[in-house]
């Protein structure tokens, strides 16, 4: 379960995020919306400790600034960097270490050939294309076998094939049990995927729709509903 | 900590096996490594030369050492920028489930190294050069090596991990440092420059016992004259001082609590860090890391000219919406060395005549030395809005560039007339300094854009400048030789007319081939 309560965080003068809660629960998506600006990276980068912030924010119950919510948490970011002087299979490695993972070199091999890049495993981190960057952090966030898992537009720079692999890869997960948070702007990409949605507008979360709630409505009308882009 | 050694070790390792790989790397690192080793044996010399190599001259360095290394250390730390971190550290280590401290302190391994290297090269000049004992020397080294890098690796965690330190007072020390180390050495240029610079004079300076009960770099400096001079009762003091001092930082760190709260400045960082990687990649001189996000004026302009010249408008429109028009880094650098010329060199000039070919000869060395400089028209040739325009190549070229060629000659007049002035040098010569310079200056332009068109990014940007120098410098130079040999043969006053004139030919020639460059975005090898 991915908690946040009262979350807030301001770059100087500045109010980024203001006092946002929402809840992800066990085995269930999560899509953050809103426009550019609305402050959704403020948040995503929050969860990942990457700034500081005011408020609570709990992965698996625990404060997740410690090891032990770190240890389950994966986090997939909207622009993927690796070091230039690691290999791909070295990525994994690293991170296999760092979160102390039990995933098998078989389960490894897995993963890497459902992102198609078994082969381009003694690539180095400067010789990948965007793409080809994300697929490696797909599969570094999967080596973690997170019980949480945050992905911030992580379909950008896939091709069709990768994109439907994530798709399923979701899928997976959810029926595994894991949260997952997805932040993106290609709503048709996630229109499959969803559990629960958040549309954030100012640094506020606007509005929430529960799948059950929508009634199978689309994710677009609901969005430009809440945000006043379209007539409902 | 596993998963971090492993992360340096792996890249480590790679980054020795792809410049094995790599020709060019290597010999880059070879030349760096011969390179440092001339310097270290030069400066040994020089110690021997200006009668340094003493103990004395030994405690003079560390002095100095630890003075410029220890305030300049808080500087860096304290702004959290001592550090070198990657984007990839943002993505890959900083949510990963790791001690903040222990990343922290893996990440400095650079710092270490580069304090040990020192330490090497210190203990190295100790023995050969300073004639200190062998167990003096050891014992300097296990200083520095240990006792000092535990006291830095204390400081980095003391200063990015406290988030309860106040910001306004971290700024304020930092301002008080800064002014404290310019005023230092300002006042050690100007006591050297009353009392010589001699290990007598040097030794007055350094002598002085209130010196060694500065905390922290006074105690440091106590230690270090403890082991080379020998005891007395002040150092031994302020040793037991040092001692206790970086024990209590030590174990104060240790016990500090961190949850990774500067990842957030940390992360910034390693952006602004790899945008100035990119820079430099690129050739460019940059001043630092990061920096205040940039304001602009806003001003009401249009951009009036049609077809290329609206390239030359543009440019204008983007000076004028800058604090201070095109004046930037690079003027400060021509006043500063305008004045270092002028003071310096006056007093060496006993003929006027000379002052003139001595004006030149600054003229060259400054172009040499400016080598790294970029303006807005490097840019230019990345946009494919440049080639899409419906101009010719040779238009588009001269108006992307003409903006330089006037900041060119803005910098020439600075450098040139107070020079000038200084060495005596009549009004004409002086114009065609400042004219040789906005021509030099522009046959650089055009020859870095030749150069990158011969290599590509076969040699990446060193290769090209390599090959801009070798072009540049063996045009002009036959340029340089006709005109003495006229001066020498025909006419001294020949000389400034031909060097300006043929300067003037050769960049004209330069223009048209490069003009090429500007007709498709695509390289020509």
């Amino acid at each position: 379960m991915l908690e946040i309560e009262g979350l807030s965080k301001s770059y100087g003068n500045n109010l980024a995020v203001d006092n946002v809660s929402f809840t992800v629960p066990d085995g269930q998506a999560g899509i953050l919306l809103g426009p550019n600006g609305a402050g959704k990276s403020t948040i995503i980068k929050s969860i990942a400790g990457l700034l500081r912030y005011k408020g609570m924010i709990r992965i698996q119950g625990l404060p997740a600034r410690t090891t032990e919510a770190k240890r389950v948490f994966a986090y997939v970011p909207e622009i993927p960097t690796m070091f230039d002087a690691l290999t791909v299979r070295e990525h994994v490695d690293y991170i296999r270490m760092a979160y102390n993972s039990d995933i098998t070199d078989d389960e490894v091999e897995e993963i890497l050939k459902e992102f198609e890049m078994e082969d381009k495993q003694d690539k180095l981190g400067n010789e990948l294309s965007k793409g080809m960057m994300q697929k490696v952090s797909i599969c570094c966030a999967l080596s973690v076998k997170p019980k949480v898992i945050l992905l911030d537009e992580p379909m950008v720079g896939l091709d069709p094939a990768a994109i439907k692999t994530l798709k399923e890869v979701v899928q997976k997960l959810r029926n595994q049990g894991v949260t997952v948070l997805i932040s993106t702007h290609m709503l048709e990409m996630v229109e499959d995927l969803w559990d629960i949605m958040f549309v954030m507008e100012k640094g506020h979360i606007k509005g929430s729709y529960t799948r059950e709630d929508a009634r199978g409505r689309d994710l677009d009308d609901l969005f430009f509903a809440m945000t006043g882009g379209e007539e409902e | 900590m596993k998963a971090l050694i492993y992360l340096t070790k792996r890249s480590f390792i790679n980054n020795m096996k792809r410049a094995v790989k790599k020709p060019s790397t290597l010999i880059a690192l070879i030349f760096g490594i011969v390179y440092g080793i001339f310097i270290i044996v030069t400066l040994g010399s020089l110690a021997v030369t200006v009668k340094f190599d003493s103990a004395y001259g030994l405690i003079v360095i560390l002095t100095l050492w630890s003075i410029y290394m220890t305030l300049g250390n808080f500087m860096s730390y304290s702004s959290r920028k001592g550090i070198i971190f990657r984007p990839a550290h943002a993505h890959f280590v900083f949510p990963a489930p790791l001690s903040p401290k222990a990343v922290l302190l893996n990440s400095a391994w650079m710092n270490y190294l580069i304090s040990a290297v020192i330490w090497i090269v210190l203990a190295i000049g100790g023995f050969t050069v300073f004639q200190i004992s062998f167990a003096k020397v050891v014992l300097l080294f296990l200083t520095g090596c240990v006792v000092e890098i535990a006291f830095e690796a204390a400081v980095i965690l003391f200063l990015y991990t406290n988030d309860h330190l106040p910001q306004k007072l971290m700024n304020g020390i930092r301002l008080f440092i800064k002014i404290f180390l310019i005023a230092f050495t300002l006042g050690v240029i100007l006591y050297f420059r009353n009392n010589g610079l001699s290990l007598e004079s040097a030794r007055a300076l350094i002598d002085a016992p209130a010196l060694q009960m500065i905390p922290v770099i006074g105690w440091q400096i106590a230690a270090y004259r403890l082991i080379v001079l020998g005891p007395t009762t002040l150092n031994i003091i302020c040793t037991v001082l040092y001692l206790l001092m970086v024990l209590l930082s030590v174990a104060g760190a240790a016990r500090m609590k961190c949850d990774g709260g500067y990842y957030e400045e940390a992360a910034k960082f390693a952006d602004d860090y790899a945008e100035l990687k990119k820079r430099q990649k690129n050739g460019e001189m940059v001043f630092g890391v990061g920096g205040k996000k940039r304001k602009f004026r806003r001003v009401s302009h249009t951009i009036g000219g049609k077809g290329a010249r609206a390239i030359f408008y543009r440019q204008l429109l983007e000076y004028k919406k800058e604090r201070f028009f095109f004046f930037d880094k690079m003027t400060v650098i021509c006043i500063v060395l305008a004045v270092a010329f002028s003071y310096g060199l006056s007093d060496e000039i006993a003929d006027p005549a000379a002052g003139g070919f001595l004006l030149m000869g600054v003229v060259a060395y400054i172009s040499l030395v400016m080598s790294g400089y970029l303006g807005k028209w490097e840019k230019e040739l990345k946009s494919p809005y440049l080639f899409l325009l419906p101009d010719s190549p040779i238009r588009k070229m001269w108006y992307a560039t003409l903006m330089e060629h006037i900041k060119a000659f803005v910098n020439g007049s600075i450098i040139c007339i107070p020079t000038g002035i200084f060495l005596h040098v009549s009004p004409v010569e002086i114009i065609y300094c400042i004219l040789i310079y906005t021509v030099i200056q522009a046959d650089r332009l055009y020859t870095a854009v030749i150069a990158q068109c011969l290599v590509g990014e076969v040699f990446g940007k060193t290769g090209q400048n390599v090959i801009r120098m070798f072009i540049q410098m063996a045009l002009l130079g036959l340029g340089a030789a006709a005109a003495v040999l006229a001066g020498i043969f025909v006419n001294v006053d020949f000389i400034f007319p031909i060097v300006l004139i043929y300067s003037i030919m050769v960049t004209a020639a330069m223009a048209v081939l490069a003009s090429l460059r500007f007709d498709t975005m695509e390289q020509m090898v």
